[in-house]
């Protein structure tokens, strides 16, 4: 039996095909405007490239935050719940996931059998989000991509003291103005995106093992701001952010239809 | 049920409300939180009128109060100042949290209402010597009013409107308790588009309509759900779409120890005592909010007999953003959940929500949870 999960997120929409508790394929394109164009788009893709179709789905989850708009989906489920059942089924020895998304935050706390046990979740803020970082990659004329290695290299962190994404952003122009050297503020924004987030882990007293899923995992400077915050090492996989739309796969085959 | 839709027009326009009761013959006194003794406002010819507010955008207000006092204060410091609160003849501020306090200051110095009063409540309300001072404060407020209707209230009028108030709170905690015995007999919305609309209607119409629920929902078929039983604890509530997001999410409400909800109508009056030292002691006896004391773990106490009572699986905490008295309660309140077992998790809002994407993902994984 082959189970689907889609992952529907603010910046890109993810998919996962798995196969008898065996991960089949996964797949990660931009989301754009339309939820459920995404959704269709992102499925037929994989299927394509799995050498599948439709008929060989037994059933399919949606999650994220274009959850609902999924009507071909069997059932939709948080994406809190998706990362829970996606981190367990990659490494069942985690107990707290940090996921940094596009456009949210979240701390997740699991049990042994990689159900959600407590969690938290920013606000309507952007702060400590995938979004604030693109925002001050783009006034920092750098790469999104290329921001956690530039990061890495800094020798005196700047700090950032605003919370909010629009001030901090008109507090690193100053810092450009000034010409503090680029690694250095990038190191500052990664500090001041992970204390945001460590607030959340310390709100649910996050155990280790933890896992860091999400788009913004991808991004190693944060990741070392993060260990650096919470005094411990991440877990960090080549498909941290894939986890929540394999979680989503998972949850698919418990599903009683 | 018919009567319902008679409760969410009086929500949905208050002002239209207020106006045909004025036309009927009685004015209006506005008042925000339910420490406001209805029955003396009723008894001396008024019409009591809890005010909500109507969710305009901030921008009078902004002179006035921050943005870190709680957007009910905001919200309706704001309908005041743009004169959509003008049916008002009056106003009565009961001594309860800062934001409040400052408000009524503020409402006073840019008096736009004939009638003003700030009842300075105890902030202990059960002991002997508070009752006493109780019944002081509100043979004052009687006074007051009677100088403003300049007619004498006698303990008839008094009698009277205990008598109405208490049918209101009777029929509400029938349908209350109807509503935990079979969750999703009544939608959510509707639950409290009837507290609501029952402390802005005209008393008698509330009463008589909610004879009408009560007696509907007697002879309704309760539906077989499996719902995850919640109790709904915090300040205001006053967004419907939540109560939506709670059901779609799996939830039935069984209970709540709300201002909105069951706090406003908890307890009655005895009908045989004194009128005012009934009053009095009624508030003694209800379930407290955060910003009066009734013991150390009263409030804990209460949210986990509810729980008990109500067979609840979890407790779902509305916090008004920027309310402190909630937010000071908060974590000893879910300590003593925790300690007994019972799941809880406390959601941050705003009365002006519109955004419910967040509210959904985190309800939806709570009831998950439970």
């Amino acid at each position: 039996m082959i189970y689907a999960g889609i992952d529907i997120g603010s910046i890109t929409a993810k998919a996962a095909l798995i196969k008898d508790d065996h991960l089949l394929d996964t797949i990660v394109i931009p989301t754009g405007y339309h939820h459920l164009n995404a959704g269709i788009r992102v499925f037929d893709t994989l299927l394509q490239q799995a050498g599948l179709d439709r008929q060989d789905i037994s059933a399919v989850v949606s999650t994220g935050y274009g959850r609902a708009s999924i009507d071909f989906a069997d059932k939709a489920m948080t994406e809190i719940l998706c990362h829970g059942a996606g981190a367990h089924f990659l490494h069942p020895g985690i107990r707290g996931i940090i996921d940094v998304g596009g456009q949210d935050s979240k701390a997740v706390l699991l049990d042994d059998q990689g159900r959600v046990e407590n969690f938290a979740m920013n606000d309507k803020c952007a702060a400590g989000t995938g979004r604030f970082l693109e925002v001050m990659a783009r006034a920092l004329e750098v790469e999104l991509d290329q921001m956690g290695k530039v990061g890495l290299q800094a020798d005196n962190p700047s700090k950032i003291s605003s919370i909010c994404t629009v001030f901090a952003e008109s507090e690193v122009i100053s810092m450009i103005a000034r010409q503090e050297k680029r690694e250095n503020i990038i190191a500052g924004i990664h500090d001041a995106a992970a204390a945001r987030v460590a607030i959340l882990a310390a709100k649910i007293r996050i155990r280790g093992p933890i896992m860091m899923t999400g788009g913004v995992a991808k991004n190693s400077g944060m990741a070392a701001a993060l260990e650096e915050r919470l005094k411990m090492p991440l877990v960090i996989g080549s498909l941290s952010q894939e986890t929540g739309a394999i979680g989503a796969a998972v949850l698919a085959s418990g599903l009683q239809l | 049920m018919k009567e319902i839709d008679r409760f969410h027009a009086a929500v949905n326009d208050s002002r239209a409300t207020a106006l045909n009761i004025h036309r009927a013959g009685r004015k209006t006194i506005g008042y925000l939180c339910s420490y406001a003794p209805e029955e003396i406002i009723h008894a001396a010819g008024f019409h009591p009128m809890r005010l909500f507010s109507s969710k305009h955008e901030i921008i009078l207000a902004e002179n006035h109060l921050q943005s870190y006092c709680c957007s009910l204060v905001r919200g309706i410091l704001e309908d005041s100042l743009a004169g959509r609160l003008d049916f008002l003849d009056g106003t009565v501020f009961p001594h309860t949290c800062d934001s409040m306090q400052r408000l009524s200051d503020i409402w006073r110095m840019n008096g736009k209402y004939r009638f003003f009063v700030d009842l300075v409540l105890p902030a202990k309300l059960n002991t002997k010597s508070a009752a006493i001072y109780m019944e002081k404060v509100l043979a004052r407020f009687k006074e007051d009013l009677e100088a403003a209707s300049g007619k004498k209230i006698t303990d008839t009028d008094l009698s009277d409107a205990i008598v109405l108030c208490n049918r209101i709170r009777k029929h509400l905690f029938f349908v209350y308790e109807w509503n935990f015995r079979h969750p999703g007999v009544i939608r959510g919305a509707d639950l409290y588009a009837l507290v609501k609309g029952a402390m802005i209607m005209d008393k008698k119409e509330a009463a008589d309509l909610l004879a009408g629920v009560v007696s509907s929902l007697e002879q309704s078929a309760p539906p077989a759900g499996k719902a995850k039983r919640l109790i709904l604890s915090g300040s205001v509530c006053d967004t419907p779409d939540i109560f939506d997001a709670v059901e779609k999410a799996g939830g039935a409400i069984v209970g709540d120890d709300l201002c909105t909800g069951r706090r406003w109508f908890d307890g009655l009056v005895a009908e045989d005592a004194p009128p005012l030292s009934g009053i009095a002691q009624r508030y003694g006896n209800r379930m407290t909010c955060p910003a009066k004391h009734a013991g150390l773990t009263a409030r804990a106490d209460t949210l986990v007999s509810l729980v008990r009572e109500h067979k609840a699986d979890g407790v779902a905490f509305l916090l008004l953003k920027f309310c402190d008295p909630h937010a000071f309660d908060y974590p000893y309140l879910k300590q003593a959940l925790d300690k007994q077992g019972i799941k809880s998790m406390a959601f941050e809002m705003d009365d002006q929500q519109s955004s419910h994407g967040q509210f959904s993902t985190r309800m939806e994984t709570f009831i998950h949870m439970l």
